[in-house]
């Protein structure tokens, strides 16, 4: 499913003229199925409010927005909203505080219930397993404990298993990397490629980790109050220096490399992932 | 959830917003003894009340269509106190009569009289509410209620109650709404279905946020900890309250008001009995 967002604006308190602050301002960006698109930008630039209006969290209010994900329109008032969220998976910055049952399958289970409510038992218990598997959990051993007996990353697993049984098609994830240990975030990392070979077509990641972006994403969008400065792929954003500076971003790792040696008159041309940089570095090496 | 602005507190930097919240709650009451002291059938009392409410409007900045609002709450009540005070009173000349129901001269400057009333009240009370944040307003009454500590009420611990509750106002509709954004991505529904579906639904919404709220107080307590907090002895204030001639000011007009409806309320007396 292709995301097409045109001209999104989206005012807070839009009736208080004192109170009104505009989140975001004439948006348009293109999302092609099969990215894994990144969003950077500082807080308050308007990430959070840009993603939630990808599953309806946040409601169309200017006449002129327009939001189009497969064949959803979001800017009609009728538009299935329930059919949306089924096919556009939200996760929240810890996730982990949206548990509420008494048993990890009560709560996985939850969103498949509400989405896909003629499913058979044996159906219901497939689908859990299978996303509670997925996550890097035991089905067996978790699945009648209380989500709260369970430690900070399991429960933030359980809490993605939660999303991700109902099978998104399109999976939206607000900072979800923050707080986990490195190996959590690598787990967490190898989870999110396995679920786009699998079923999750496009994954739209929101961070503050300029080395997850450039690791992982294939295109970038630059947020910055409330507009999108610069959209790309990991290597033309992150070569532009001056804007990742005047917008008080950081870069990734193997870009301060770069940037370091070029101004020593090395030039290294890579994309940017660990990977790439090394053959590329390898190379270098050889010819010189 | 966003747009919620608590208690209803309209931002401006204005002559009664700068005013001491201490002096602010006691005007108001000194206004709600005013309107109350007001005579029987003495319009002119209540004119000079709508005055006193008009001044402060102005001078407060708020905009009147906003401090008229306020009624709306309590529109009911105005209306079933007027019928009530226009059915029930069978003295004086009878104005209109049909089968059962009679309206009598009487009954109908009651009711005027009732809605005036009441309508002055909620104005004075809102736009005291409107011009003075919930933490002013915690902490002038603490300062109201210093002379309570003589018969050992702890008047800092419950000021601190008070404004810590007020504190987390924002903070847990906040929560409430991330958690009800992330069950709705979830596909839970809390617009439809019959009124038990409804409370079922609350509950993915409820525990959550019970459980943060017992993870925020731990938290709350660990870091007044952490910092030493010892309740009130010798703690200092951030903002200190003072009084400045606004204050002088807005005392002057209130007691103006005040020995303005006595005044009224003698000269009337004396009418009568002479």
């Amino acid at each position: 499913m292709q995301v097409e967002v045109k001209n999104l604006t989206y005012t807070y308190s839009e009736k208080s003229k004192d109170l009104a602050t505009r989140a975001l301002d004439n948006v348009s960006l293109t999302i092609n199925e099969g990215e894994f698109f990144g969003i950077i930008g500082q807080t308050g630039s308007g990430k959070t409010t840009f993603v939630q209006h990808l599953n309806g969290l946040i409601k169309i209010t200017n006449e002129n927005s327009s939001i189009q994900i497969g064949q959803f329109k979001l800017q009609d008032k009728k538009c299935d909203y329930l059919g949306l969220r089924a096919k556009v998976g939200m996760v929240f910055q810890y996730p982990e505080h949206q548990l509420f049952a008494e048993t990890v399958f009560e709560d996985v289970a939850f969103a498949l219930k509400n989405f896909e409510p003629n499913l058979s038992e044996i159906e219901v218990q497939d689908r859990v397993r299978s996303a509670i598997e997925m996550v890097g959990l035991n089905y067996q051993k978790v699945k009648e404990k209380s989500p709260f007996e369970l430690s900070g990353g399991q429960k933030r697993r359980v809490a993605i298993a939660g999303v991700i049984v109902a099978k998104p098609e399109v999976l939206v994830l607000d900072e979800p990397a923050a707080g986990l240990d490195p190996q959590g975030k690598k787990d967490f990392l190898e989870l999110l490629h396995t679920l786009h070979k699998e079923f999750v077509k496009t994954i739209i990641i929101v961070s503050h980790d300029m080395n997850v972006i450039s690791e992982h994403c294939t295109k970038v969008a630059v947020f910055s109050s409330g507009r999108i400065c610069a959209v790309g792929t990991p290597k033309q954003v992150f070569s532009d220096y001056e804007l990742i500076e005047r917008l008080n971003l950081d870069l990734p790792t193997t870009a301060k490399i770069i940037k370091k040696l070029s101004a020593k008159g090395i030039e290294i041309d890579c994309d940017l992932t660990v990977k790439d940089f090394v053959r590329a570095i390898k190379d270098k090496g050889e010819r010189l | 959830m966003k747009d919620f602005s608590f208690g209803q507190y309209y931002p401006a930097k204005s002559f009664v917003h700068r005013m001491d919240a201490r002096a602010k709650i006691l005007i108001s009451i000194a206004y709600i003894v005013a309107v109350f002291l007001v005579g029987q059938f003495q319009f002119m009392g209540f004119l000079a009340c709508l005055l006193f409410v008009l001044i402060a409007t102005i001078c407060s900045k708020v905009p009147f269509l906003k401090v008229l609002k306020s009624i709306k709450g309590i529109l009911f009540l105005i209306i079933i106190s007027a019928i009530l005070q226009l059915f029930f009173r069978s003295d004086g000349k009878v104005v209109f009569e049909w089968t059962f129901i009679r309206i009598t001269d009487m009954g109908l400057l009651n009711a005027g009289f009732i809605i005036a009333r009441i309508t002055l009240v909620v104005l004075g009370a809102s736009l005291l509410t409107y011009t003075t944040t919930p933490v002013e307003l915690a902490d002038g009454i603490e300062s109201l209620l210093y002379p309570l500590k003589w018969i050992k009420f702890p008047v800092h611990e419950f000021a601190l109650i008070m404004s810590i509750a007020l504190r987390f106002i924002p903070t847990l509709l906040e929560e409430t709404d991330r958690i009800m954004k992330a069950q709705k991505a979830r596909g839970a529904n809390f617009e439809s279905g019959n009124i038990f579906k409804k409370i079922k639904a609350l509950i993915p919404i409820l525990i959550p946020l019970l459980i943060s709220s017992f993870r925020r107080a731990d938290e709350l307590a660990d870091a007044m900890d952490a910092r030493c907090y010892s309740g009130s002895k010798n703690r200092t204030r951030f903002k200190k309250l003072t009084f400045t001639y606004r204050d002088l000011l807005g005392t002057l007009l209130i007691a103006g008001l005040i020995t303005g409806i006595v005044f009224l309320n003698i000269t009337g007396f004396l009418m009568v009995t002479l």
